[in-house]
C-alpha cells in the first residue's frame, strides 16, 4: 500500500509538480442501537480515501478520491494540477521535510478491536433496561447505542516525510424520554473511551435519568443581567464553538478579534487555556499534525495573557514564527486547516457549589443550543437558547428552561470571576475541548 | 455502477438470514469547491467519492453496512456482514429479480459547473469581492465560494426496483465582514439550486454581494437587541427556518414513528392557527431541496403538511412507513452512502396568506422586525426550538426603527404555530443545509412575511 502512495507521489513529480504529498485515511466503524429489547439499527462501516496535494507554480493544488485504483491516479494528478493553476495565493506554501522520530505512532487499543458484537449489543440492551428500571415514568428510550470506530492515516511526501498514526474509540450513548404532566422530557448521557470496560450501562442510565428528571417542571425566569454559572458542559460547548478564534489563519485574514493580541491580556488572570496533544486527556491527541509536524503542549492563554495563536507552516512563516504543530486535516478530503488537539480551560480548585455561593442570586446554565447559528465567530457575539437551574441565596433551587443567554465570547473570557474543579471533555472530533464550570458576571438572560 | 445481475446476487445474499427487505444505494459523486479570500483565489479542491451501502430490514430492525470496495466480491462480503447481524443463513430463499426503472427528470441541467473553466468561475468570485467592497471602507474582508456537485445514484431493492438518477447542484456563498477596529460583523448570501452553471449566470452577482455587505455594515452600527417577550414580524425567504425548526422536524417519521414528537397522533387535528398552511414539495423544478427520486428510489412528492391549521401529513421514509403503517412520501434522504436514509424535508414552506405586509407592522405596537434569519435547531421531543436573527430592527409604535444585533428567537413548536396571527402574500424561499440523523442534506425553507403575537427574544 505504501509503495502505491509513493508511486502516486512519483507520478505527480513526473507530471510537473515541484513537490507532492499523499495523505490517505482508512476508517471502520461498528454501532448497534436497541429499542424495546430488540436490535433496531446495526451498522458496519468501512471506507478509505486518498488525497494528493502538491506545489505547482508555487501554488498548492489538492484533489482526492475514494476510488482505490491506480487508473484513477492520473486523474488525481490532473485535477490537483488544474486546481493549482487557478490559485493566486501570495502565501508561501510548504511540504514538511522533518525526519524526527516520533515517540508514539498509535492511540489504538488492540483490545478494543476484539470486543465481539454480542458484548456491544448486550451493553445497549442493558442501558435501555436500566433506564426503565430506574424510573417508572420512562416512556421509551429514544437512543441506546454502543459503537466503536477506528481510523488509520498515512502521510508520505517527496521531501522524505513518512508518518502513520492509528486510533480507536468506543462509545455509548443513552437518551431516555420521560412522560410527565402530559408532556415529555428527555435526558442524555454518553461516554467516549478507549477502554470498553469503562462503559458502564448502569452509571450511564443513572446519569441520563438524572439529566431528564432535573428539568421536570422547568419554567422561564424573569429577563435581566445576572451572575451566571456556566456549568462544565455549557462552558465546554461555548469554548468548542469559539475555538476557531485562536487560529492564526483566522487572525491573519481579519476573521478573529485576537489578531495582533499576542502578549496581551485577553482573559481574566485565573484563565489558562492549554493545548495538550498527549493521549489520554480528551482523546484527540496525536503525535503529528496535518502537515506531519510533531505536536507539542503549550499554554495558548496563560493567566489571562494570550501567549500564542495556533500556527501551521504557512501561517507561521507569514508571521515570522515557528509552527505550533496545529495544522489540521480531519479527513482525506480536507485541505489543511488549523485546529488545537486536546484544548481545555485549566480547572481551578473550587467545587461547583462554591461557585453557586459566590453567585448569590442568578442562574446556572447547563446546556446551550443552536450554536451553529447563534454564535458569531467573527464578532464573538452569542445569543443561545438555554436551560439550567436557578441559583437563589447561593444554592440551586428550581429548574429553568425557555431562556436565552447572550453575551460576547471575548468579554466573557475577561469576565470569568471563578473557575471550578470539574473539568469535562466533550465529543472528540478533530479536536477535543474541555472546560470546568465557571462563574461569569454580566451575561444577559431573556426569559419571561 | 453495479450491474443489474450483480445487484440481484448481492440483494439475494443480503436476505439469506431471514431479512424481509434489502436495498443497495450506490453513489458516485464528483464535487468541487473554489474559494476566494483576501481578494485572491485561495483554495480549489475536487473530491471523487464512490461507495455503496447495503440495508436489510427484518420488521423494524435494520442493518446498514457500507464500503467503497465495489467489486462483486467486496459487495457480497458486505452483504454477508449485514445479513449476519440478523441471524444465521437459511436455505430456500427466493432469488431477487430486478427490473430497470427510469425516473422522470424534473430538473433540466444545461451545464455542469465543474466543467466550466476555473477562470470563469474565479471571475464570479472576484466580482463578489469587488461589489461588496465597493459599498464602504468598512468592508474589510470578503470570502466567496462556488460549490458544484454531480451525484450519480443507483438504488436497487428486493421489491425489484433498479433505478438510477443524477443530481446536479450548484451554490454560491458570499460572506462580507465589516470591521471597526474593535468589532466585526458579517453578512451572508448563499443562493443555490439543483441546476448547473446556468444558475450562476442567471444571478445578479453584484446585487447579492452588496446585500451581504449591507447586512454587515448595518449590523456593525447596530446596538445589542434588548431581551424580552414581544411580538415579532419575520420576513419572507430564510425566515421560513422558523417553520422548518418549530414544526418541520417534528413532522418527520424519525420523530413521529417512535412517539418522540409533540405532533404524534395529531393527524386531522388543529396544530396551528387558521392562517397557517404549509407544504413540503420535492418536485419544484431546479429547486435546491428537490429530487427526482428520493434516496430510497421513491418519486419525489408534494405534500400538504398543514392546511388551514389542521395537520394533514407527516414526512415518511420506508422505515417510518413500516413503523407508522402509513405510505411513504418520497422523504427518504441521506447525505451520502455513509448514512442510512431517514425521513427528511425537501423544500418546506408556509404558503401565501392574505395579510398585508405593512398592516402587520403598523398594528404590532412595540416589537422586533426580523429581516434576515440565521439557522436554528430543535429538540423534537419537547418541541423547543431556537434560531438566530442575523439582521433585526426594533419596532416602536408600529414603525420600524434602528437595527439591533444578536437577537435569538426561542419557543416551543406546538405554541408558536398557534401564535402566528398574520401571513403575508409574497412567498420567497431560501437555501440551507439541514442536519439530522442521516447527515446534512440540501433543503429550501420559505414563507411570506409572517407575524407571531409573542415570542421570547434573547438579547442583552
Amino acid at each position: 500500500m505504501l509503495k502505491k502512495f509513493e508511486r502516486l507521489v512519483d507520478l505527480a513529480i513526473k507530471e510537473g509538480f515541484d513537490k507532492a504529498e499523499v495523505f490517505a485515511t482508512a476508517q471502520s466503524a461498528f454501532s448497534v442501537s436497541v429499542y424495546e429489547g430488540e436490535i433496531e439499527d446495526y451498522r458496519v462501516e468501512k471506507s478509505a480515501g486518498i488525497a494528493l496535494r502538491g506545489l505547482y507554480g508555487g501554488q498548492m493544488g489538492y484533489a482526492s478520491t475514494e476510488v482505490d485504483d491506480e487508473n484513477e491516479f492520473a486523474d488525481l494528478v490532473r485535477r490537483a494540477k488544474e486546481n493549482a493553476q487557478v490559485l493566486e495565493s501570495k502565501d508561501e506554501q510548504f511540504l514538511y521535510d522533518g525526519r524526527e522520530r516520533l515517540s508514539w505512532v498509535s492511540s489504538s487499543n488492540p483490545a478494543l478491536e476484539t470486543v465481539p458484537p454480542e458484548r456491544k449489543i448486550a451493553l445497549a440492551m442493558e442501558m435501555e433496561r436500566a433506564c426503565k428500571a430506574l424510573d417508572s415514568r420512562v416512556a421509551r428510550v429514544a437512543v441506546s447505542e454502543v459503537g466503536t470506530t477506528s481510523q488509520s492515516r498515512v502521510l508520505v511526501n517527496s521531501e522524505g516525510l513518512f508518518r502513520t498514526f492509528e486510533e480507536n474509540i468506543a462509545y455509548a450513548v443513552v437518551e431516555p424520554v420521560l412522560a410527565v404532566d402530559g408532556g415529555q422530557v428527555d435526558g442524555t448521557a454518553f461516554l467516549f473511551t478507549r477502554d470498553f470496560d469503562a462503559l458502564n450501562a448502569q452509571a450511564l442510565a443513572r446519569e441520563a435519568i438524572e439529566d431528564a428528571k432535573r428539568y421536570i417542571g422547568a419554567a422561564p425566569i424573569p429577563s435581566g443581567a445576572m451572575p451566571v454559572v456556566m456549568n462544565q458542559r455549557a462552558m465546554q460547548s461555548l469554548l468548542a464553538t469559539f475555538v476557531g478564534v485562536f487560529s492564526a489563519e483566522a487572525a491573519q485574514r481579519g476573521l478573529s478579534l485576537l489578531a495582533g493580541k499576542e502578549g496581551e491580556t485577553i482573559a481574566a488572570p485565573i484563565v489558562t487555556l492549554t493545548d495538550d496533544p498527549a493521549d489520554g486527556l480528551g482523546l484527540a491527541g496525536r503525535p503529528f499534525d496535518g502537515e506531519g509536524v510533531p505536536t507539542r503542549r503549550k499554554n495558548v492563554v496563560e493567566r489571562g495573557v494570550l501567549r500564542t495563536l495556533l500556527y501551521t507552516l504557512k501561517t507561521a512563516k507569514k508571521a515570522g514564527k515557528e509552527t505550533t504543530g496545529n495544522a489540521s486535516r480531519p479527513s482525506y478530503h480536507s485541505t489543511v486547516g488549523t485546529s488545537p488537539t486536546n484544548f481545555y480551560l485549566e480547572p481551578g480548585t473550587l467545587a461547583p457549589e462554591a461557585l453557586y455561593a459566590q453567585a448569590g442570586n442568578g442562574v446556572r446554565i447547563d446546556a446551550i443550543m443552536g450554536m451553529h447559528a447563534g454564535c458569531n465567530q467573527i464578532s464573538g457575539d452569542f445569543s443561545l437558547a438555554a436551560k439550567g437551574m436557578r441559583i437563589e441565596n447561593g444554592v440551586l433551587t428550581e429548574p429553568v428552561e425557555q431562556i436565552t443567554v447572550s453575551g460576547n465570547f471575548f468579554k466573557l473570557l475577561m469576565g470569568i470571576a471563578a473557575v471550578g474543579d470539574d473539568l469535562w471533555f466533550g465529543f472528540p472530533g478533530s479536536c477535543a475541548v474541555g472546560a470546568p464550570s465557571v462563574l461569569v458576571d454580566g451575561l444577559s438572560i431573556a426569559g419571561k | 455502477m453495479i450491474a443489474r445481475g450483480d445487484a440481484e446476487l448481492i440483494l439475494t445474499c443480503a436476505l439469506r438470514t431471514g431479512g424481509d427487505f434489502a436495498e443497495i444505494f450506490y453513489e458516485d459523486l464528483d464535487s468541487g469547491d473554489i474559494a476566494l479570500m483576501d481578494r485572491r483565489i485561495e483554495s480549489a479542491n475536487r473530491t471523487h467519492t464512490r461507495g455503496a451501502g447495503i440495508r436489510v430490514f427484518k420488521g423494524t430492525s435494520t442493518v446498514y453496512a457500507y464500503t467503497n470496495d465495489l467489486t462483486l466480491e467486496g459487495m457480497l462480503k458486505t452483504a454477508e456482514e449485514a445479513a449476519a447481524a440478523l441471524g444465521s443463513a437459511r436455505e430456500g430463499g427466493e432469488p431477487v429479480r430486478l427490473f430497470t426503472a427510469v425516473p422522470r427528470n424534473i430538473h433540466r441541467i444545461e451545464r455542469f459547473a465543474g466543467d466550466v473553466q476555473s477562470k470563469r468561475r474565479a471571475d464570479v468570485l472576484r466580482l463578489c469581492d469587488a461589489a461588496a467592497r465597493s459599498l464602504s471602507e468598512e468592508i474589510t474582508q470578503v470570502s466567496a465560494g462556488l460549490m458544484d456537485e454531480m451525484q450519480h445514484v443507483l438504488i436497487a431493492n428486493s421489491d425489484g426496483l433498479y433505478i438510477t438518477d443524477t443530481r446536479v447542484r450548484t451554490r454560491l456563498r458570499i460572506t462580507a465582514v465589516a470591521a471597526s477596529g474593535t468589532e466585526n460583523q458579517t453578512g451572508t448570501q448563499a443562493p443555490g439550486a439543483q441546476a448547473g452553471y446556468e444558475f450562476i449566470e442567471g444571478l445578479d452577482i453584484e446585487a447579492l454581494a452588496k446585500a451581504a455587505g449591507r447586512t454587515a455594515i448595518t449590523m456593525l452600527h447596530a446596538k445589542p437587541c434588548p431581551a424580552g417577550v414581544m411580538p415579532v414580524v419575520i420576513e419572507n425567504g430564510f425566515g421560513g427556518v422558523i417553520f422548518h425548526e418549530a414544526c418541520g422536524h417534528a413532522l418527520e417519521a424519525t420523530s413521529v414513528g417512535k412517539g418522540n414528537s409533540v405532533f404524534c397522533g395529531k393527524l386531522g387535528q388543529k396544530i396551528a392557527a387558521d392562517c397557517v398552511t404549509a407544504v413540503d414539495d420535492g418536485t419544484i423544478a431546479n429547486a435546491w431541496g428537490s429530487l427526482n427520486i428520493d434516496d430510497e428510489g421513491h418519486p419525489a412528492q408534494r405534500k400538504v403538511l398543514i392546511e388551514d391549521g389542521v395537520l394533514k401529513s407527516y414526512m415518511i421514509d420506508r422505515l417510518g412507513s413500516r413503523r407508522m403503517g402509513l405510505p411513504m412520501t418520497g422523504s427518504g434522504r441521506r447525505q451520502d452512502y455513509t448514512f442510512a436514509p431517514t425521513s427528511r424535508m425537501t423544500n418546506t414552506f408556509i404558503c401565501p396568506g392574505k395579510d398585508d405586509n405593512e398592516e402587520m407592522i403598523r398594528t404590532m405596537g412595540d416589537g422586533l422586525y426580523a429581516a434576515k434569519m440565521g439557522g436554528g435547531s430543535v429538540n423534537p421531543v419537547t418541541g423547543e426550538f431556537n434560531f438566530a436573527v442575523n439582521e433585526g430592527y426594533l419596532v416602536r409604535d408600529g414603525r420600524i426603527q434602528e437595527p439591533v444585533r444578536g437577537a435569538t428567537l426561542i419557543g416551543k413548536g406546538a405554541d408558536v404555530l398557534f401564535k402566528i396571527d398574520r401571513v403575508g402574500t409574497e412567498l420567497l424561499t431560501a437555501q440551507g443545509m439541514c442536519g439530522s440523523l442521516s447527515g446534512s442534506v440540501p433543503t429550501d425553507v420559505g414563507q411570506p412575511r409572517i407575524r407571531v403575537k409573542s415570542m421570547t427574544v434573547g438579547g442583552r
